[in-house]
């Protein structure tokens, strides 16, 4: 059964290295690489298999498709433009607490849609045309925008990564907040502060200028309204969970969506929002739809019980001396795919080797979305240089520059794994 | 790429989704209505339904039956439930085992084979788990639904953004809102899951159960293994029983229900009526994470070279070698740990006691193998027959 | 309270067709080869879940 398991393995990475080869993108190349696995491992087409494994991520899917929405409604309603304008005009005296302001802004969309691509397509650009304002360079710009980007999708309640390898190893996906409330902010602070430490004070008449016109008739409160009626639904599940019917966190998204419609000052194209939505999220949801495939593929042959396997049975230095590399570089080859691979077995030794899961996780899952900027699918990384329409080198100056943040980011994660134990208060 | 060849390529990708998901969905569709038969044995009194204690179950797919055995002499009154995780198929193997050939001597027996038929509907997306397992028998092949641990959840849609448990408002997963062993002791207002637990409660309550034993099994990674958990009110019939099968038949531990965890059938079932609840837990390899090629043979056999290395490695909590876990092995323990918790019970409460005769032990069902107990549905009345 | 929770189940029934039903129109206007195929396949959950069959 290990030879079986091994080919069955090694077949597929051939089909997905052929496949990324014949310029065939990352999410068909692992649908490829599933059904060339499943073709040896029982001779022919495994339909059920294959269709099961697509729902694999259903509801994580509904969640961030929902979630999503409700970002670009906010977007094209102007209330994301109000607020980068107004924390402009009102703080530019103060640089740091401008930069704290901004940094916060771009923790949003990642944290409630979980990806940080939402974070740069939603505010990267505003965000981004402030920074240079203030005298940062395009290099550190793009680079503060990609980290604080991928911090806020590691940032709670939504962490997909997480999520996903937590629901793999029938773990609840609960005490998970503070941790990544904590590896987050740090790292995304620690990460602006580096970056935008130099420079000056905000030039706010060229920043104004540069910025896009908020709408006529926007103010704080339609800006407020849709955040508190998604926080008042979350909130009120948990007071009174036996009189309020269960909505669920899509029809939550929803709801959110519609009370930023009603206020929104302009009308809105809602299905050409919705259109878009779906058309921005291709690559991620398509991505959790096939690696569901695949790991249904990978149970059924046993491939994925040789990696579990592997994993469980490294001895645990070698993971703390290892992680913070295989972590990021996993993460830019396989996206998600990432989490129930690696992360699930790693999840059960934590567990058997008597470590705290729920920081260990965290830990992972801050480091994870740091590899999003590294190829071959830097999805964050590349969203970020276009939406900043960023000229200079990808690698020589754009990764370049980010390296020492990512750094410090991986060191103090890998503490967390380290001594999981001792921080375990923060679980609770 | 050019519009006829763009346009033939979406034709042709279109068409062989629909072709994927009609061939998916047929086998979808013939797994969720599948139908076992059960051939009621001649202890088997009345079969009612589980609405007939909850009429808000009416119609729904949890209205299971409950096959009631009234004792020639009084005395107390055992239940027995498997399906609470349909994935965990020794427990409703063993149901049915009781239902096919026990009698009862003294006072009453109770049980149900598909607890939560909702979760026997569906299998876990990403596992990979076969739609059906079969039994041999003497007369041929008797067919299983798989299931998951989860219910459908096209009967229970949405989820909460957290789920809540009724009534000690501790926080669970969301997606445990659908498990039936954290939605104990339910709640009528709630999902269907809940409600279907509530059922129970009425049940256990209505029929004045004195001990109730849910059946279970585990992966080898999990600690809670191949022992008996007790309520506190009776672990002095699960040490008892516990000692004498360590001493005659095979090893089992016993370990209290911790007070402070909630949901659980060991915990609520005893705490919201007079019974006194255990549940019992058998090694099933096919749920480890690290097992190797995922079929019916691993389910039914328990071997698996994967989760024999886990073993060598010490990360498991029971033993696996080359025999594997097999499926008569397990449910010979689930039988006789139940008769055993009876005969411990009957012991220290001679007015309640509780005696049933004619259901094979351990060493019996291994012998003679399960699919040996079980009776040709065509050589029986048609009133005899019950479907789950 | 039964009332509100079978809106709700419906509504999700309804946000799974509006989800298809863009993911048919993207098929459609789409002009990348690849991009069609992977519509497809992320299809194939959302109707089956529609037509209350997984
Ligand atoms: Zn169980």
């Amino acid at each position: 059964m290990f030879v079986h398991a091994g080919l069955v393995l090694l077949i597929m990475v051939i089909a997905f290295v052929v496949a990324k080869w014949a310029k065939v993108t990352t999410e068909l190349s692992m649908a490829i690489a599933a059904l060339a696995g499943a073709l040896y491992h029982t001779k022919g087409i495994p339909v059920r298999h294959l269709v099961e494994g697509s729902f694999n991520y259903f509801d994580v899917c509904l969640i961030f498709i929902t979630a999503t929405f409700f970002m670009n409604i906010l977007k094209e309603s102007g209330a994301v433009t109000f607020m980068v304008r107004s924390i402009v005009s009102r703080f530019f005296k103060h640089r740091y607490l401008c930069l704290l302001l901004l940094t916060i802004v771009m923790l949003v969309p990642g944290a409630i849609t979980g990806s940080g691509a939402a974070t740069v397509f939603t505010v990267g650009t505003l965000v981004g045309t402030v920074l240079t304002c203030m005298g940062i360079s395009p290099n550190r710009t793009a680079a503060i925008i990609f980290l604080c980007a991928a911090m806020s999708a590691a940032a709670p309640p939504i962490n997909l990564w997480a999520m996903m390898a937590a629901a793999g190893s029938n773990m609840p996906y609960v005490g998970f907040t503070k941790p990544l409330l904590v590896l987050s902010v740090v790292g995304k602070l620690g990460a602006a502060f580096i970056l935008g430490a130099r420079g000056k004070q905000v030039d706010l008449e060229s920043a104004l200028a540069e910025l896009p016109e908020s709408p006529v008739g926007m103010n704080w409160l339609k800006v407020g309204l849709p955040f508190i009626v998604l926080f008042a639904l979350v909130v009120a599940g948990r007071i009174w969970p036996f009189s309020m019917p269960i909505v669920g966190l899509p029809m939550m998204f929803v709801l959110a969506s519609i009370a930023a419609i009603l206020v929104s000052p302009h009308k809105l194209r809602i299905v050409e929002i919705a259109s878009t939505t779906i058309h921005s999220l291709i690559p991620l949801v398509g991505i959790m739809v096939v690696v569901g495939m695949l790991i249904q593929i990978m149970a059924l042959s046993g491939a994925r019980g040789l990696i579990s396997l592997g994993v469980v049975t490294l001895p645990l230095y070698v993971l703390f001396f290892a992680l913070w590399f295989i972590l990021p570089v996993s993460e830019g080859l396989l996206q998600y795919a990432v989490a129930p691979l690696l992360g699930v077995p790693l999840i059960l030794l934590f567990n058997m080797r008597g470590m705290e899961p729920v920081i260990a996780l965290s830990a992972m899952a801050t480091m994870w979305p740091l590899g999003d900027c590294l190829p071959p699918t830097a999805v964050v990384g590349r969203a970020t240089v276009m939406e900043l329409k960023f000229k200079g080198s990808y690698t020589k100056d754009f990764l370049k520059t980010c390296l020492v943040p990512i750094a410090l980011i991986l060191l103090m994660c890998t503490l967390f794994i380290v001594f999981s134990n001792e921080l375990a208060f923060l679980v609770g | 790429m050019n519009n006829r060849s763009l346009f033939i390529v979406k034709i042709v990708a279109f068409t062989l989704m629909l072709v994927a998901i009609v061939w998916a969905g047929i086998e979808f569709y013939n797994h969720r209505n599948f139908t076992e038969t059960v051939v009621l044995g001649d202890g088997v009194s009345t079969v009612k339904k589980l609405s007939d204690y909850y009429p808000g179950l009416k119609d729904s797919v949890n209205d299971c039956n409950i096959y009631i055995f009234e004792g020639k002499e009084p005395g107390g009154t055992l239940m027995v439930i498997g399906g609470s995780h349909p994935e965990e198929p020794a427990a409703n193997l063993t149901a049915e085992l009781l239902v096919e050939t026990a009698e009862v001597e003294v006072g009453r027996l109770i049980v149900a084979i598909r607890a939560n038929r909702s979760a026997s509907t569906v299998t876990r997306p990403g596992d990979a788990y076969p739609l059906y397992y079969t039994i041999p028998t003497p007369w041929g092949e008797k067919q299983y639904r798989m299931g998951d641990r989860w219910t459908n959840p096209l009967d229970a849609w949405p989820d909460p953004e957290v789920y809540v448990h009724y009534p000690s408002k501790q926080m669970l997963a969301y997606m445990d809102i659908r498990n039936f062993n954290r939605t104990w002791p339910g709640y009528a207002n709630g999902t269907l899951t809940e409600r279907t637990n509530f059922a129970f409660m009425e049940l256990v309550r209505a029929e004045n159960v004195d001990v109730f034993i849910d059946l279970h099994e585990a992966e080898l990674e999990y600690p809670v293994i191949s022992t008996i958990v007790a309520h506190q009110k009776g672990t002095n019939v699960a040490a008892m029983t516990s000692m004498m099968l360590n001493a005659t038949e095979f090893k089992i531990g016993m370990e209290y229900s911790p007070k402070s965890l909630h949901g659980l059938s060991h915990r609520e079932v005893g705490d919201h009526s007079q019974a006194v609840s255990y549940l019992l837990e058998t090694p099933e390899p096919l749920l480890d994470r690290v097992r190797g090629i995922t079929d019916e043979h691993l389910l039914l056999t328990g071997k698996d070279p994967f989760v024999q290395k886990a073993g060598e490695y010490g990360l498991l909590y029971e033993k696996i070698d080359d025999d594997g876990w097999p499926i008569d092995v397990r449910v010979g323990r689930h039988a006789s740990t139940v008769l055993e918790l009876a005969q411990s019970w009957s012991d220290l409460n001679p007015d309640r006691s509780i005696r049933v005769s004619n259901v094979p032990r351990y060493a019996e069902v291994i012998e003679n193998g399960i699919g040996f107990y079980f009776a040709n549905p065509a050589n029986v009345p048609s009133q005899r027959l019950a479907y789950e | 309270m039964t009332f509100l929770n079978t809106l709700i189940n419906a509504s999700y029934y309804v946000l799974s067709a509006a989800v298809s039903l863009i993911l048919i129109r993207n098929i459609v206007k789409t002009r990348d080869a690849q991009e069609a195929v992977l519509y497809c396949i992320i299809l194939m959950p959302f109707l089956l879940r529609v037509f209350h069959i997984k």
